[in-house]
């Protein structure tokens, strides 16, 4: 049965029943390219497809895969690549993908194949049970998989070789999604990230950019690929995580203890902004579900939870709404829809200030 | 990288980066000719600042900084203009014919561990996995670092935390038996 929002997903979505209060998510690529070929900004039109066509096949046989499918990315239209950005959270703008690059999803929605956008082939794999170390596990077996019939670009000295030298190395770039409220709004994120996070860690927003904290949504990833092993990697993020997460849940202990008007304030604003705009942005819904989100762990608002607020997080985003909605909708009425949306999803919510 | 309207330019909360290689910006270079200013934003060592300041074309920087002019892969095409300017490489060989040069930058973009920067030629710098090895990471490195944060909860006198740590050790524990007598091996017994 398809996904609801787009046929190409299956509906089984592991964003559904993601009821996590901080870690939202994390995701794990790994970039590959074949030996023998041109990467893909200086191959030939029929070495790509030959290159799919190769790299398709191999996938599509995979039995680590649940019932793979193959999609030429002129065939796939530009709003359900869109769509894959928001589902599988990924930093490679890929919208723009045409002939001569493909996806290949599987039955559980949560691993993109890409091929030809940048490297040959890059695997990903999202993880909403705070399982870095089991999807890391996953993927290599696929890579390894693939290894026994195809030989991936390698040297002793700059590990798997990638078209962006800063990927070169192991490849894998592992990227956790925290939502930190609690420490944004007591001012006391700097102060945490200082004190745990090391220098072979980078900290983004939700979209990629190293300011813009959208949603009160920070991403943290590798920033070394080369010179370290994956198992550095992923239990640096591990501990980063850990302790952020502890620091989280002490801020937001304190935010419930001090009650402040202050708090009370903004949580009300962001009920009445969510459940009576005629129009919202993608932004402005970010906003105000963070701290909606924080007013159900602060048990100052009910009749939602937080598996309720995760999928929100991901539903009122542009090209999610765009595949909900049976009709075409214009640009201009986005924002309208969007809060139309909203007010449906939320329509049981209590506050109680 | 010239932005002829200073309309399109990055919103000032965003960290501009020279539209080249993608390092930091430290220099805004402002061209009025007639009607037309042209803003274009360069790092300190971009070729094309010096182009535009002095009239050095960047080939001659290059030779000059390198004495390797005119320097490009013979599989792929690509230049070290395009290496030094951050752009992809076009294919494996690249590595080796600018081997020195990729090295240099991922140095000056701080993409390396200290300890790596001054590593000799013939050291490899992957620590990795290579082709062919299996590679296991244990599930206990996640109880390793509940573990470690517990003992800091506790000494923090932090109880509420340090419950919450105690229940996610406890259901990776329950889960997973095997996971705990690992982290004992590994010389945490206090994994409960």
């Amino acid at each position: 049965m398809p996904n609801k929002h787009t046929p190409l997903l299956s509906k089984e979505s592991p964003w559904e029943g993601n009821s996590n209060t901080i870690w939202l998510g994390s995701t794990i690529t790994l970039n590959r390219n074949l030996e023998k070929y041109k990467f893909p900004g200086k191959l030939p039109q029929d070495k790509r497809k030959q290159l799919i066509s190769l790299v398709g096949k191999e996938l599509l046989e995979s039995p680590l895969l649940k019932k793979p499918s193959l999609l030429n990315a002129e065939d796939v239209p530009h709003v359900e690549k869109e769509f894959f950005i928001e589902h599988f959270l990924t930093t490679s703008s890929f919208q723009e993908a045409r002939a001569g690059e493909a996806f290949v999803l599987d039955h559980s929605s949560a691993f993109l194949g890409i091929l030809n956008v940048g490297d040959h082939l890059i695997l990903h794999q999202i993880d909403c049970s705070e399982e870095l170390e089991a999807a890391w596990d996953r993927l290599t077996k696929i890579e390894s998989k693939l290894n026994e019939s195809l030989n991936f670009a390698f040297s002793r000295r700059f590990g798997y070789l990638t078209s962006a030298p800063a990927q070169c190395g192991t490849g894998l770039v592992v990227r956790v999604f925290l939502h930190l409220p609690g420490l944004i709004y007591s001012q006391k994120l700097d102060e945490a990230t200082k004190r745990y996070k090391e220098e072979n860690i980078d900290q983004t927003g939700l979209q990629g950019d190293p300011t813009e904290i959208i949603g009160d949504i920070v991403a943290f990833h590798n920033r070394f690929v080369l010179g370290v092993t994956e198992e550095n990697i992923l239990s640096s993020l591990r501990t980063l995580t850990t302790n952020v997460m502890i620091e989280e849940k002490r801020a937001r202990s304190n935010l419930k203890q001090e009650a402040s008007s202050e708090m009370k304030d903004r949580i009300s604003r962001a009920y009445a902004v969510l459940l009576h705009s005629y129009q919202i942005d993608a932004l402005e819904a970010f906003y105000a579900l963070s701290l909606l989100k924080l007013g159900v762990d602060l048990e100052w608002v009910t009749g939602v939870d937080h598996t309720g607020l995760n999928l929100l997080f991901f539903n009122c985003r542009r090209a999610h709404l765009l595949c909900h909605f049976s009709e075409k909708i214009v640009q201009q009425d986005l924002p309208h829809k969007r809060a139309e949306y909203i007010h449906q999803t939320l329509k049981n919510i209590t506050l109680h200030i | 990288m010239a932005e002829k309207n200073p309309k399109n330019l990055p919103p000032a909360d965003r960290p501009l980066e020279c539209g080249e290689c993608k390092k930091t910006i430290t220099v805004r270079y402002t061209e009025i000719v007639g009607d037309t200013i042209t803003h274009t934003n360069m790092c300190a060592d971009c070729p094309e600042l010096l182009r535009r300041l002095h009239g050095i074309s960047p080939s001659e920087q290059i030779y000059g900084l390198t004495g390797q002019a005119g320097l490009a892969c013979g599989n792929c095409g690509t230049t070290l203009e395009d290496v030094r300017r951050g752009h992809r490489l076009g294919c494996m060989e690249c590595y080796e014919v600018f081997g020195d040069v990729i090295f240099m930058e991922l140095q000056s973009t701080s993409r390396l561990p200290a300890r790596l920067l001054t590593s000799k030629k013939t050291v490899p710098l992957h620590l990795g996995r290579a082709p062919g090895e299996t590679h296991t990471i244990s599930p206990s490195s996640r109880l390793l670092a509940l573990n470690e944060a517990l003992k800091e909860t506790l000494s923090r006198e932090d109880y509420e935390q340090a419950a919450w740590l105690r229940d996610q050790i406890k259901a990776l524990t329950e889960e997973s038996p095997s996971s705990q007598d690992k982290a004992e091996d590994q010389g945490k017994p206090d994994a409960q």
